[in-house]
């Protein structure tokens, strides 16, 4: 058992980076849609094992619900969002992908580092799989900071929720039921503002290139 | 009596939406604040009696202590004054065609909303519903940044979304390792409960709650506008409606250093010390007076630099609670009640002389004083006030400040504090104080404009002046519970 | 078993199945696009079509471009005898080294390309040039891919870390495994010319990488070529299917009767590995070459993230 949730940690982190390494706008959001589909996967196993050993059902219902928001709805939103924006493809970059993906390996090493120094969270397994969700969500912080377009920050933002979502996950089986229902709500709501502003960018500035957005500044 | 608080705000936010004709909008608006701020004075007299304010049958979901009354009660108090202001500059707005009702019903439903969940924020225990409720209050004020819909307003107000979204998840992270570190001590019920948490705080384990901690600073300090996660914060202040921005200064900050000051307890009493949390703390208060104190001096626009001033006051408060002794504590939480003060005067006064001028930078505005014969003294004595200045009420908060400082014997941090306050009144000074001399340009018609809205101006001078003189008694035993709270070592009073 | 007999039929099973592993790959092609296809042992009457024909070779080429097909083909061979198709057969203490692999295949390539480069075609240099680019960018991903599961194995003879793989169970749900594989799957991509990296259908001047360098031949040295491209495929092959997918484990008896079967076996796992590699073909683009690199450096990161992997689990 404990095999295929290292397995999937592992496939979670791997998805991360090929989001870095992707161009396409339709391929961060079906990548991101993997990521999701993995989430409530490992979600589903740990709630399938959670409900055998303690009958608790709420891991299991959380991971019904990454499936209905993280897996459908909201990659169908962004598709919705983005179909009236011109980009397809992202062609400008601070910093080329190789560089990126290279970074994104530094983080891994370095999450690696920091949160084996901890004591408290060494039993072997344990330790790997919040390094790798950690790890999750420094390549998500990467991603918005590395991206000019509105989209990247939004995915990059999720992506975030997601690495959040496992490591909660993995380190603690779960946050209590009624906090993870609160961030679903949070999030669902964030991405439905970030939509509306996004459009209003579009409308206001006639791109969604955030290079634009730089009168407020100093 | 508080659900019924929180119920009310609720309610009436949705209100705002189905009712027609403004004069039921600002009724409505009136009484529901009034109602609130009463509701708020009779918690806070039980806390007083007693200690805290909870009701068992809920299972501990709503809790209210001395520390979370004080703030509760500047919300409310705020809360009221600002919805007075907002019916004059409203009915200002709308007569020159900026709104019009729908839009009306909309402002007042965001900010009720808004303040719905800066309450939740203040009255839960579990933190992990605290972080809901200040992620909640991001995502209820950003359509109030980008109110006004133009380049600007939208601008602010994405940045002001992804970069305190982004904030509150790095801060989610810390509640993670949080609850991480509290697993083998306590049972779910009392899970991420922040009374069990403090009781047990010896029990935690310290590696990680140093790592919860670090994260929880980052995320909350974004959302409190401390350096260097401000970037979001000139922007979203200056873009707003001005009761709004009133709101964030005074209101908004301070929910989100609540949130840092509850984890300060637990980690504090966790490692025995504070040198820690201190260092960290005070690191980024300094950082945050010193970003404000460079930038004021070249500030363009007047609520910009104003917004800037709420990031120094922000770093004050950190740098205070840093310190972490009783007095620099009750100096930090004086502070934060003469700052949300000061400043949401300063921002209400700033709303008059927009209206009257209709631009925003300081070079084309000349002769407040003389076009503005009520606003413009107020906006004048405000901003001596925020300097610093006695007799109001941030000087004595200041000047409590610099003694715990220089009385924990660190004379280096003292005499660098001074400093960079006495930079910020030089760059404030500079800017500002051309704007009030001289004669009016163009057509201006002298006289105030928002009648109400001088009247609260008038209030919260007098209030700032006053509580610069003198603390009543029960304000002060208000600040002592709180100060307990944070710092423990006596029991509970009552 | 004895090291000749080994040889003996490595190179034979090898040799015999590379050009059909090419047929199939063909043929699951054009069922997936709903087309007939070449029927399946197509490749085996080209060559023998290809080998009557004589050679017409430039008078500027020099010797390189003649004795590169024999070149190319030896050291095709030569990797096909460094990786067994079974762990039954390998005999005790032979020294297939997969670092001598890797370098084996290198020589043939870079034979290849200067042979691209010699006849002075423009086609040929570029082509030389980018197949440069693309080999260099791969090799650090499967040199660290080798060489962690040589530390596992605590050998880098190719045998023993097929025999040492043979001791796990279900090697692709591990997390380092799963995440060396990966890696070498791009690797293998890269290295046999397949979509995503180069198309091997295509002689558009834009498109091609390792058509472009075997451009200029002709007749027999083209069978060679061929050849030699075929078996170093299916070497690569062996290597990701031995190695990820082992199956000698399953089987109970002993004798000619077992290494029969886990040849068979072992046949099977080559099937499914070209009708994935088919599935993968029809599934992507063919990337740009400037975005070569991004997926270059997305298997050097899964490789080196299996090592630290690896390194920090400890098994």
């Amino acid at each position: 058992m404990a095999n295929y949730l290292d397995a999937l940690s592992v496939l979670i982190l791997v998805s991360s980076f090929v989001l870095v390494a992707n161009k396409r706008i339709s391929s961060y959001i079906a990548t991101f849609r993997l990521q999701s589909l993995l989430i409530a996967l490992t979600a589903g196993m740990m709630g399938l094992q959670s409900l055998r050993l303690e009958g608790r059902v709420d891991v299991l219902v959380v991971g019904l619900l990454i499936v209905s928001l993280k897996v459908i709805y909201i990659p169908n939103l962004l598709n919705r969002t983005f179909a009236q924006v011109e980009y397809r493809v992202e062609k400008d970059f601070f910093l080329n992908i190789p560089l990126l993906v290279l970074i994104c390996c530094g983080l891994v090493v370095f999450s690696y580092f920091s949160i084996s120094t901890i004591a408290g969270i060494n039993a072997g397994t344990i330790n790997m799989q919040v390094v790798n969700s950690v790890s999750v969500v420094l390549i998500g912080l990467l991603f918005m900071i590395s991206r000019k377009k509105a989209i990247g920050q939004m995915v990059g933002f999720l992506v975030i929720e997601n690495g959040l979502f496992v490591t909660a996950l993995f380190s603690t089986h779960g946050m209590p039921f009624i906090v993870d229902m609160g961030i679903f709500i949070d999030m669902i709501t964030a991405v439905l503002i970030m939509g509306i502003l996004v459009f209003r960018i579009n409308e206001k500035f006639e791109s969604i290139n955030l290079h634009e957005l730089k009168n407020l500044r100093g | 009596m508080g659900l019924f608080l929180l119920a009310v705000t609720g309610i009436t936010a949705v209100l705002f939406l189905l009712l027609p004709g403004r004069n039921l909008l600002h009724g409505l608006s009136l009484a529901a604040s009034a109602g609130l701020l009463g509701g708020a004075g009779g918690l806070t007299r039980e806390v007083l009696r007693q200690g805290q304010v909870t009701y068992p049958a809920l299972g501990g979901f709503f809790y209210l202590d001395g520390l979370s009354a004080i703030i509760l009660d500047i919300v409310l108090l705020l809360g009221f004054l600002v919805s007075v202001y907002s019916v004059g500059y409203l009915e200002a707005e709308f007569r020159h065609g900026q709104v019009d009702e729908r839009r009306l019903g909309i402002y007042y439903f965001l900010m009720y909303a808004f303040m719905f969940t800066m309450m939740l924020a203040l009255t839960v225990k579990n933190m992990g519903m605290m972080w809901i409720a200040i992620e909640a209050t991001t995502l209820a004020s950003a359509f109030l940044v980008g109110f006004y819909n133009d380049k600007l307003s939208v601008e602010a107000a994405w940045k002001y979304v992804i970069i305190c979204s982004v904030g509150i998840a790095v801060a989610l992270l810390g509640i993670i390792f949080l609850h991480l570190s509290s697993l083998s001590v306590l049972n779910p019920p009392q899970l991420l409960d922040w009374t069990a948490l403090y009781d047990q705080a010896e029990a935690l384990q310290s590696p990680i709650l140093r790592l919860a901690f670090i994260f929880i600073l980052v995320g909350f300090g974004t959302k409190a506008g401390l350096a260097p996660m401000h970037t979001w914060l000139p922007g979203a202040h200056s873009q707003a409606p001005s009761p709004i921005s009133a709101l964030l200064s005074g209101v908004l900050l301070n929910s989100a250093l609540y949130g840092i000051i509850r984890t300060v307890a637990i980690v504090n009493k966790n490692l025995g010390s504070s040198a820690f949390t201190g260092r960290l703390l005070i690191a980024i208060g300094l950082l945050s007076m010193a970003t404000a104190a460079i930038f004021i001096l070249t500030q363009k626009e007047y609520k910009r630099l104003l917004a800037y001033s709420s990031i120094e006051h922000m770093g004050i408060i950190a740098l205070a609670v840093g310190i972490f002794t009783p007095a620099s504590i009750f100096g930090a939480l004086l502070h934060m009640i003469n700052h949300s003060l000061t400043k949401s005067m300063l921002f209400l006064s700033c709303g008059t002389v927009l209206q009257k001028y209709g631009v925003k930078e300081i070079a084309r505005i000349r002769g407040v004083l003389s076009l503005l014969p009520v606003s413009g003294p107020v906006f004048l004595l405000g901003l001596f006030a925020i300097a610093g200045t006695p007799p109001f009420s941030v000087f004595s908060s200041e000047l409590s400040i610099i003694g715990a400082v220089f009385a924990a014997d660190r004379l280096l941090l003292g005499a660098v504090f001074i400093l960079l306050l006495a930079l910020v009144f030089m760059g404030m000074a500079l800017s500002m104080f051309r704007m009030f001399y001289g004669g009016p340009r163009g057509k201006l018609v002298r006289g105030e404009n928002n009648l109400p809205g001088t009247v609260v101006l008038m209030l919260l001078l007098a209030a700032i002046a006053v509580t610069g003189l003198y603390l009543p008694p029960d304000l002060q035993q208000l600040l002592l519970q709180a100060q307990q709270i944070i710092i423990g070592g006596q029991a509970h009073a009552g | 078993m004895n090291p000749s007999s080994y040889i003996l039929i490595q190179i034979l099973t090898i040799l015999a199945v590379a050009p059909l592993v090419n047929g199939i790959i063909r043929k699951s092609k054009a069922l997936t696009q709903k087309r007939q296809g070449p029927p399946l042992l197509q490749m085996y009457w080209d060559l023998y079509k290809l080998l009557q024909k004589s050679a017409v070779v430039s008078e500027t080429a020099s010797w390189i471009f003649t004795a590169t097909p024999y070149i190319v083909l030896a050291t095709a061979v030569a990797a096909a005898v460094l990786v067994p198709v079974s762990t039954l057969i390998i005999p005790a203490g032979f020294p297939g080294d997969v670092i001598m692999l890797v370098y084996i295949l290198a020589l043939g390539r870079f034979f290849m390309m200067l042979a691209g480069l010699d006849t002075g075609s423009t086609f040929g240099g570029m082509g030389s040039s980018r197949e440069a680019m693309i080999s260099a960018l791969i090799e650090p991903s499967i040199l660290v891919s080798m060489l962690t599961v040589g530390l596992i194995a605590q050998s880098t003879a190719v045998g023993e870390m097929m025999a040492a793989m043979k001791l796990v169970t279900a090697p692709l749900l591990h997390p380092v495994y799963l995440l060396l594989f990966l890696a070498l799957v791009i690797v293998l991509l890269a290295e046999t010319s397949r979509i995503p990296v180069d198309d091997p259908a295509t002689h558009l001047e834009l498109t091609m990488v390792h058509e472009a360098m075997v451009l200029e031949y002709s007749g027999r040295q083209l069978a060679l070529m061929e050849l030699g491209a075929a078996v170093k495929q299916l070497v690569l092959i062996t290597l990701l299917v031995n190695l990820f997918l082992p199956h000698d484990q399953l089987l109970t008896m002993t004798g000619s009767g077992a290494v029969l079967l886990s040849v068979l076996l072992y046949l099977l796992k080559v099937v499914l590995a070209a009708v994935g590699i088919a599935v993968i073909e029809t599934s992507t683009v063919k990337l740009r070459l400037f975005s070569v690199p991004n997926l270059a450096a997305l298997a050097f990161i899964l490789s080196f993230l299996g090592f630290l992997q690896y390194f920090v689990l400890g098994r």
